[in-house]
């Protein structure tokens, strides 16, 4: 008979044995740099559906553009365009027909193969009537569509268009047979989609009939959160891997001097504006609307909101872009003036409006900010906090609104400003005229030239109050690599994350 | 004489409570340290002699919120038990009088809303009229006058089945004579207790609701929204999400004894017992 003593010894050798084994088990699983690796990617932003052209909101750019749909061209990570599908391109002498050479053996995920006929479809699907891509107006400039051959696409333009293949760029390639976009997807991307469970995670999985570079890494998971404090926990415990713009710069603290953790600060191209409606009184009058953007003081607003965090650039246009310029001197901070300005307009006494204020950070708290800066020069703010549905139908939609709170994630869209029929109503022939000849121009410097001036004269008139630009924090575990740093577009490539 | 001792000193315990944060509301309609919508004080800033609970977010001063908070929290509990106590007492007593099917029916009617989430009735409510203080109010009282009415539509009926409800009856006493002389003077001290709980019961669903969103709107300082506007900073200002925590427990506890004392000095078997 064996002495307890001994069978202790046995029981102790064999608990190590069994934890030993289990963690050999376990090696393959997290591996060194293995393609096979599972990248967990955290995020606030859940896409309302699938589909870019039909309301799915940032959250289906920021996983599906790149990973899972491809355009004819693409937007790098610095603001580049590169061709995509498109293997070659060709521009007639007058401008106005492009010749597109498709890439060979591209397949859907359907199994499909990619055909001029599919690009054609894609393009009428974002000018559709109904179509809510914010790139729709600037695409209206095309007059025709010809499909000469599977593999070639020429389209015809009704003007000349400089940005014609930067506007490409957001155009997804999707099979034109397939069907329910915004539940399913059929492109042509590195990764099909797995599963998307509402309210939780979207899983990606690694295409192996991809006709270029194939993933480095087997599947993702975008895991969505809806406050900022859950996402964070995740990260720290190890639950995803990267953040994909972090909410609050509060929680930065925890991973600040953590080695297990990395911050990143990129470009961002997230505007928070406040957008008045032009159209109707008193913000059809420009001096009201220089009183109101002089008298918030954005500097107080972005430390509240970002502390040391974010930029001021006094207008739509973020620093990535060619025609950007400091404008942050033309409507300075100064509630003297502001009140002045008020009385001049014949409201000494100031007036009382309604703040259309989406219900999800910042917008709330900066809605509370900009009531009491407003408040010092006698106007009053109610605050009406909507959902980003209600924000879509009222704003968006029926521009039954005075005033509004909203983000913006386009880089290159000052040109908004140039469609009086926009949600915010800006109608000014000049500007207009202007950014219809920088489209029609020969050259970049041109472009830049004339799309300088507009917005000279959209900030001269405070067609909305431009009160920061994001930062684009992105946090990520010290074991991944090659993920995205700017947040340009809000697009998230995740094909070049390593884990090791 | 220990147990009675108790008892007295969970009364004196929850009136301190619910006096403390009486005295804070009272005090904050006649005094405030700063101007709730100024924002100069800077952002975050920790507990000094200038700000004595620090800053928010916003560079707004705490304690002035935190006492504006006391205010919405007794005007959310207070509204609240006022509609569902009188529409609750209504009902009740409407159901005890009333014939058997009515009374049935009612009966099922109550039952069917006292099992429907208070907040989820809260959320309906608000869908219909919009966020605010208001309808959190009316809503949450529409959800505490089905509790209400149940029990005082029991403790009616235990009343009205007494020797000497009959005799008032046969004498030619009228209804409203019975209620006013026989009934309220036997079932107040149970509803008060029962209200009393409701009163702390509101005062969460309320916070909750500001919480999601959904109750006094910005820059309205509920508890509730100074703990969900917390939420982001809670690891550099911590301050921010303990202060409204604790004046909400206080709050809550504080009517939960009041009630545990006020059914002792209405009760005469617990004065007995003891």
């Amino acid at each position: 008979m064996k002495s307890p003593r001994t069978a202790l010894a046995a029981l102790a050798v064999g608990i190590v044995a069994v934890l030993a084994l289990s963690s050999c088990a376990s090696g393959p699983a997290t591996g060194t740099n293995s393609a096979d690796a599972t990248i967990n990617v955290g995020s606030v932003y859940e896409p309302q559906n699938l589909d870019n052209t039909g309301g799915g909101g940032q959250g289906v750019t920021e996983a599906l553009n790149g990973n899972v749909y491809e355009g004819l061209f693409r937007l790098s990570d610095s603001g580049d365009v590169t061709p995509l599908l498109a293997r070659e391109y060709s521009v007639s002498p007058d401008g106005l027909t492009y010749t597109v050479t498709l890439q060979n053996n591209v397949t859907f995920h359907s199994g499909a193969t990619l055909t001029s006929a599919d690009v054609k479809s894609s393009i009428e699907r974002v000018t559709a009537a109904d179509s809510q891509s914010s790139r729709k107006s600037s695409l209206a400039v095309i007059a025709g569509i010809e499909t000469p051959d599977a593999n070639t696409v020429v389209v015809t333009l009704a003007t000349k268009s400089i940005s014609f293949v930067y506007n490409l760029s957001y155009v997804w390639i999707v099979n034109a047979l397939a069907t329910d976009l915004k539940t399913t997807e059929d492109g042509t991307g590195p990764y099909e989609l797995g599963t998307w469970k509402r309210g939780s995670s979207l899983s990606l999985t690694r295409f192996d009939s991809y006709w270029g570079t194939a993933a480095k890494n087997k599947d993702v998971v975008f895991n969505y959160y809806t406050d900022a404090t859950a996402l964070n926990n995740a990260l720290l415990t190890n639950a995803i891997d990267v953040i994909t713009s972090s909410q609050s710069p509060d929680a930065l603290a925890q991973f600040a001097d953590n080695p297990d953790f990395v911050i990143n600060d990129g470009n961002s191209t997230t505007k928070l504006l406040l957008a008045f409606n032009d159209k109707q009184a008193p913000f059809d009058n420009v001096a009201v609307r220089q009183a109101v953007t002089e008298a918030i003081d954005n500097k107080k607003l972005l430390n509240s909101i970002w502390g040391d965090y974010g930029t001021l650039t006094g207008s739509m246009v973020p620093p990535t872009d060619p025609w950007y310029e400091d404008l942050t001197s033309v409507h300075p901070y100064d509630q003297v003036t502001a009140k002045q300005k008020l009385a001049d307009a014949g409201f000494p006494d100031g007036f009382t409006f309604t703040l259309d204020t989406p219900n999800y950070d910042p917008h709330p708290a900066a809605a509370e900010f900009i009531k009491s800066e407003l408040a010092q020069v006698g106007i009053t703010v109610n605050i009406n906090v909507i959902t980003p549905d209600e924000w879509y139908t009222k704003v968006y939609k029926n521009h039954d609104f005075a005033a509004t709170l909203q983000e913006h994630v386009n880089d290159r869209d000052v040109v908004f400003y140039g469609n009086p029929d926009f949600y915010w109503g800006y109608d000014n022939a000049k500007v207009s005229a202007l950014i219809k000849e920088a489209e029609q121009s020969d050259t970049t410097d041109q472009q830049t030239a004339k799309l300088t001036a507009a917005n000279d004269i959209i900030v001269a008139d405070a067609a909305s109050d431009w009160l920061y630009l994001y930062p684009q924090i992105v946090v990520a575990s010290t074991s991944i690599s090659g993920y995205p740093l700017n947040g340009l577009n809000s697009q998230f490539y995740v094909y070049d994350i390593v884990k090791s | 004489m220990t147990r009675r001792r108790d008892r007295s000193a969970a009364l004196i315990a929850g009136l301190i409570c619910v006096g403390l944060i009486i005295a804070i509301a009272l005090v904050s309609l006649l005094y405030q340290p700063y101007d709730p919508s100024d924002t100069s004080g800077g952002r975050l800033v920790a507990p000094s002699l200038a700000h004595w609970a620090g800053t928010d977010q916003l560079g707004r001063d705490l304690l002035t919120r935190l006492m504006m908070g006391a205010q919405i929290a007794l005007v959310a509990g207070g509204g609240s038990v006022v509609i569902g106590g009188v529409l609750g007492i209504v009902l009740g007593l409407g159901a005890a009088f009333a014939t058997r099917w009515l009374d049935d029916t009612l009966s099922a009617v109550l039952d069917i809303l006292i099992a429907f989430p208070t907040l989820l009735l809260a959320m309906l409510v608000i869908a219909a009229q919009g966020a605010s203080l208001g309808s959190a109010v009316l809503a949450i009282g529409l959800a505490m006058s089905a509790i209400v009415a149940r029990l005082v539509r029991i403790l009616a009926k235990r009343v009205l089945a007494q020797d000497y409800i009959t005799a008032a009856r046969t004498s030619g006493s009228s209804w409203p004579s019975i209620i006013g002389h026989h009934i309220l003077p036997n079932i107040w001290p149970t509803v008060l207790v029962s209200l009393a709980i409701q009163f702390g019961a509101a005062v969460l669903a309320e916070a909750s609701l500001s919480y999601l969103g959904l109750g006094a709107p910005p820059p309205n300082p509920s508890w509730g929204s100074l703990l969900q506007q917390a939420q982001a900073t809670v690891y550099t200002a911590p301050l921010g999400a303990i202060a409204p925590g604790i004046l909400l427990v206080l709050l809550v506890v504080g009517m939960n004894l009041l009630a545990d004392g006020l059914r002792d000095v209405g009760d005469p078997t617990q004065r007995r017992r003891a």
